[in-house]
C-alpha cells in the first residue's frame, strides 16, 4: 500500500476520532434538554469512568459556558457547537474515503482541498482551546480529544498535500514501474487514447520515449526528472510517419496506461465538494433547530418575590442602577454555579439593560443556619468582605469568583484562611471584616431570604421580581432573559 | 470497478456521513423530551404527596419544646413583640405570664448557654462599659437563625424594691439603646424582648457563673451576678 493511501487511512481515523468526541459532547449537551442535571463524560476515553456529577469538571464549565452553543436567544440552550463539529468530522471521513475510492489520494487539488477542509476544525480548535484556557480556566478532556483529532488531521492532511504537490508519489510509482517489464511502456496520449510500444519492437536505444507533435508523453517528464537514475538513456523523437508505420506493422500495441497519476480534479468538482460540505453542516443544524423543544411555558412560571422591598439595605448594587429592568441575584461568592451564571450573564446583551443587585446567601454553616456544615467553606467571610467593600463590591466578587477553588480548599484546611486571603488582597477591609456590624448585616441578608421564603440554593435570579426557573439559569438563561425582558417591555408599552 | 460505480459508492458514504450527526442529534433530543415529560409527571405527582425543596426559614432548635413555645408566646405577647403594643414586661407581668417559679423560669434559658451572655453592671449603675458593649455586640451579631433576642435585666437585692425595679429597667433600656445605635436594624423592635425583673423574680443562681460574663475575670457571687442584663438569642419558631 502506498504511503499516500496510508495517510488517507489515517485521516479517516482522525476524522472518526473527532466525530466520536464531538458526538459525546453533543450527547452530553442534548441530555440537558430535559432540564435536569446530568453527570458528564469528562475523560479521554468517554465511558471508561463514571460520569462526573459534581459540576466541577472542566467539561462542565465548558459546556455551561456561553461558548458551548450558538443561537441561544432563539433556541433553548442554543445549537451546540459540537453538532456542526460532528458534521465537519463526518464530512472529513467521507472526504478521505472518497479520495481513496476514486484514487485521488495523490492528486494535488483534491488533497489541497482536503487540507483546507481540515483547517476548519483545526482553527476552530485553536480558538476554542484559547477560550477554554484563558477565559474559562477549564480543561475539558472531551474537547481536548477534539483538538487533538483536529491537529493530527491538519498535520497529516498537509503531509498528504505536500506529497501530492511534490509529485513524490508519482515518481515513486514510476520508479517501481521501471522494474516491471510489463509496465515499461511508453505512453502516448493523443486526445483520449493511449498507445504503447513494446520494448522488444524498438531498435536498441530507442526504448525511452516516442513523442511526436500532437502526442504528450509523461514518460519524458519522468525521465527529465530522473536524469540521475538513468544518465545513459537517450531520447529519440519519433515522427508521425514512423509512428504510423509501426502501428500498421503491429509493433505498437494498445496497452494499459502506465502509472501516470490521477487526472486533475476540476474546479467544478471542488465547488461541488464545498457545497456538499455546507450541506453536511446545514442539514443536521437545521434539523436540530427544527426539532428544538419549545420551553416558552416555563418562562416566568417559577414564582415571584413576596417581599422585594429592601428596608434593611441588604441588597448589594452592582453596576449602574438607573436602568429600567431590575435583576436580583441570590448568590454565594464561592459557588461554582454562581460563577458560571456570572460568565453567561455578563456575556449576554441583557446585562446592559438591567439594574443589578445581589443578595448574599453563603452556603456555609458558619453563618447560615439553614445549611448543615459548610458546602462552600469560607463563603461567610467572603460575603462579609463583599458587604464591607460597599462601592467596590464588584471587585471583591470578581476576585472571589476567580479564586473560588483556592479559597475553599485553604479554608477547609484552616478556618482562618479565607480572612487572611481577603486581608492580603484588600487591606482596607481588615477593620470591617468579622466585625459585629457586618455579621449582623449578613444575617439580615439571610433573613431577607427567609422573609421571601426562597429555596436554599444558589444561584437564584429574579428579573423584575419574576424568578427565572433554576433549570433556566445555565443553558437556557439567554433564551429566558430575552423573553422576560421583551415581555416586560411589552407590558410597559401597554 | 468502474468510475461511476466508485462515485456511486462515494455518494452512499456521503449520505451516511450527513445522516449520522442528523439522526443522532434528533435521537438525543427526542430522548431528552421523553425524560422531561416523565419528570414533569413525577413532579406533579410529588407535589400532591407534600415533597418540597428546602425553603429558607428561621432556626428551630431541639430545645424548643411545646412547653417552651407556649411560655415564649405568652411572654412575647405580653412584652409587645407579638400582636400587642408597648414594650417591655414588668416583673409582675413576667411572673404571671410565666406561671412558674423563678428557678423554673431560669431553667428555660439553660439550653441557650452557647447563644447568650451576662452583661454585668457596677453597683447601682446602668452604664455600659466597653467590655460590656463588646460582649453584647458579639452575642447580638451571632444571631444565626434565631427569631428573638431576650434581654432580661435584674438588680441585686441591695436597696429597696422600687429602686431596684427602676434600676433593672434602666439596665434593659441601656442595652436596647446600644443595640439601636450600633446596628440600625429597622426590625429591632420586633426582635428584642425586654424583661426587667428587679430583685423580685427569678434571681440568677450561682450556676450561671459558668456563662459568658462581661466581667468574666471578676468574682462571681449572687449579688454581682444579678447586677446584670442576661442576653440571648432564642432559636425557636413560634
Amino acid at each position: 500500500m502506498s504511503l499516500s493511501r496510508v495517510l488517507q487511512g489515517l485521516l479517516a481515523i482522525f476524522a472518526m476520532a473527532g466525530l466520536f468526541f464531538s458526538g459525546v459532547s453533543t450527547s452530553d449537551f442534548t441530555a440537558h434538554l430535559d432540564r435536569q442535571t446530568h453527570g458528564l463524560h469528562c475523560s479521554f476515553i468517554p465511558g471508561a469512568d463514571t460520569p462526573d456529577v459534581t459540576g466541577s469538571s472542566g467539561c462542565h464549565a465548558t459546556l455551561m459556558s456561553p461558548y458551548s452553543s450558538v443561537m441561544r436567544d432563539s433556541i433553548w440552550g442554543g445549537v451546540p457547537v459540537s453538532l456542526p463539529s460532528m458534521a465537519v468530522f463526518a464530512y472529513l471521513v467521507v472526504c478521505a474515503i472518497t479520495l481513496l475510492l476514486l484514487g485521488k489520494e495523490t492528486e494535488k487539488r483534491a488533497t489541497g482541498y482536503q487540507a483546507l477542509a481540515w483547517a476548519l476544525p483545526f482553527l476552530t480548535s485553536c480558538i476554542f482551546g484559547y477560550l477554554s484556557l484563558h477565559e474559562l480556566d477549564a480543561a475539558c478532556k472531551i474537547c481536548i480529544g477534539i483538538y487533538a483529532s483536529s491537529t493530527l488531521g491538519m498535520v497529516t492532511s498537509i503531509v498528504a498535500f505536500a506529497r501530492a504537490r511534490s509529485g513524490a508519489p508519482l515518481a515513486a510509482a514510476m520508479k517501481a514501474a521501471e522494474d516491471d517489464e510489463e509496465s515499461m511502456v511508453e505512453t502516448l496520449t493523443p486526445r483520449d487514447e493511449s498507445y504503447g510500444i513494446s520494448l522488444a519492437s524498438l531498435p536498441t536505444g530507442a526504448e525511452d520515449t516516442i513523442e511526436d507533435r500532437g502526442f504528450e508523453s509523461p514518460v519524458r517528464t519522468v525521465n527529465e526528472a530522473d536524469d540521475t537514475a538513468a544518465p545513459a538513456k537517450r531520447l529519440r523523437l519519433a515522427t508521425a510517419s514512423e509512428m504510423d508505420r509501426r502501428l500498421r506493422a503491429g509493433n505498437v500495441n494498445r496497452r494499459k496506461t502506465a502509472p501516470s497519476g490521477p487526472a486533475q480534479t476540476s474546479w467544478g468538482a471542488l465547488a461541488l465538494a464545498f457545497v456538499v460540505g455546507l450541506a453536511f453542516v446545514l442539514i443536521p443544524v437545521g434539523a436540530y433547530a427544527a426539532n428544538a423543544p419549545n420551553f416558552d411555558h416555563f418562562v416566568g412560571a417559577c414564582g415571584t418575590l413576596a417581599h422585594p422591598e429592601d428596608a434593611g439595605h441588604v441588597l448589594v448594587p452592582l453596576g449602574p442602577q438607573t436602568r429600567e429592568a431590575t435583576m436580583i441575584e441570590v448568590l454565594d461568592p464561592l459557588c461554582p454555579s454562581c460563577r458560571g451564571f456570572e460568565r453567561r450573564f455578563s456575556a449576554h446583551p441583557a446585562a446592559e439593560q438591567m439594574s443589578r443587585k445581589i443578595l448574599l446567601f453563603p452556603l456555609d454553616g458558619t453563618c447560615n443556619w439553614m445549611v448543615d456544615g459548610a458546602v462552600h467553606p469560607g463563603a461567610c467571610v467572603i460575603s462579609e468582605a463583599v458587604l464591607c467593600a460597599e462601592g467596590d463590591a464588584d471587585e471583591v466578587l470578581a476576585w472571589a469568583f476567580e479564586h473560588q477553588e483556592e479559597i475553599r480548599t485553604e479554608t477547609t484546611a484552616d478556618a482562618g484562611a479565607a480572612a487572611r486571603m481577603v486581608n492580603a488582597r484588600f487591606p482596607s477591609l481588615r477593620s470591617c471584616l468579622g466585625s459585629a456590624r457586618v455579621q449582623a448585616q449578613l444575617n439580615r441578608s439571610l433573613r431577607w431570604a427567609v422573609a421571601n421564603q426562597l429555596p436554599v440554593l444558589t444561584p437564584q435570579v429574579y428579573v423584575n421580581n419574576t424568578r427565572i426557573c433554576d433549570e433556566d439559569t445555565d443553558l437556557g438563561v439567554d433564551y429566558v432573559l430575552t423573553r422576560l425582558l421583551s415581555r416586560d417591555l411589552g407590558r410597559g408599552a401597554e | 470497478m468502474s468510475r461511476s460505480a466508485l462515485v456511486g459508492i462515494a455518494a452512499i458514504v456521503a449520505f451516511f456521513g450527513v445522516a449520522t450527526p442528523t439522526f443522532l442529534a434528533r435521537r438525543w433530543q427526542n430522548a431528552a423530551s421523553v425524560r422531561l415529560e416523565q419528570s414533569e409527571q413525577e413532579a406533579a405527582a410529588s407535589a400532591g404527596s407534600g415533597e418540597q425543596v428546602a425553603v429558607a426559614a428561621e432556626a428551630d432548635e431541639n430545645y424548643c419544646t411545646p412547653q417552651l413555645r407556649t411560655i415564649l408566646r405568652r411572654v412575647l405577647t405580653s412584652c409587645g413583640l407579638i400582636g400587642a403594643s408597648g414594650r417591655g414586661c414588668q416583673p409582675v407581668q413576667a411572673r404571671s405570664v410565666a406561671t412558674m417559679s423563678g428557678d423554673d423560669f431560669n431553667a428555660l434559658f439553660l439550653p441557650m448557654q452557647g447563644r447568650g451572655g451576662i452583661i454585668q453592671f457596677d453597683r447601682d449603675s446602668a452604664d455600659l462599659e466597653e467590655i460590656d458593649t463588646a460582649l453584647l455586640e458579639r452575642v447580638f451579631a451571632d444571631r444565626q437563625g434565631a427569631s428573638y433576642f431576650f434581654v432580661v435585666s435584674r438588680a441585686s437585692p441591695e436597696g429597696n424594691v422600687e429602686h431596684n425595679r427602676d434600676l433593672s429597667r434602666a439596665r434593659a433600656e441601656a442595652v436596647m439603646t446600644h443595640l439601636q445605635n450600633e446596628f440600625h436594624d429597622p426590625e429591632l423592635n420586633q426582635q428584642v424582648g425586654l424583661l426587667w425583673l428587679g430583685e423580685e423574680f427569678a434571681q440568677l443562681s450561682q450556676s450561671f457563673c459558668d456563662w459568658t460574663r462581661s466581667d468574666g475575670a471578676g468574682t462571681c457571687d449572687p449579688n454581682t451576678l444579678n447586677r446584670s442584663a442576661f442576653v440571648a438569642w432564642i432559636d425557636c419558631r413560634l
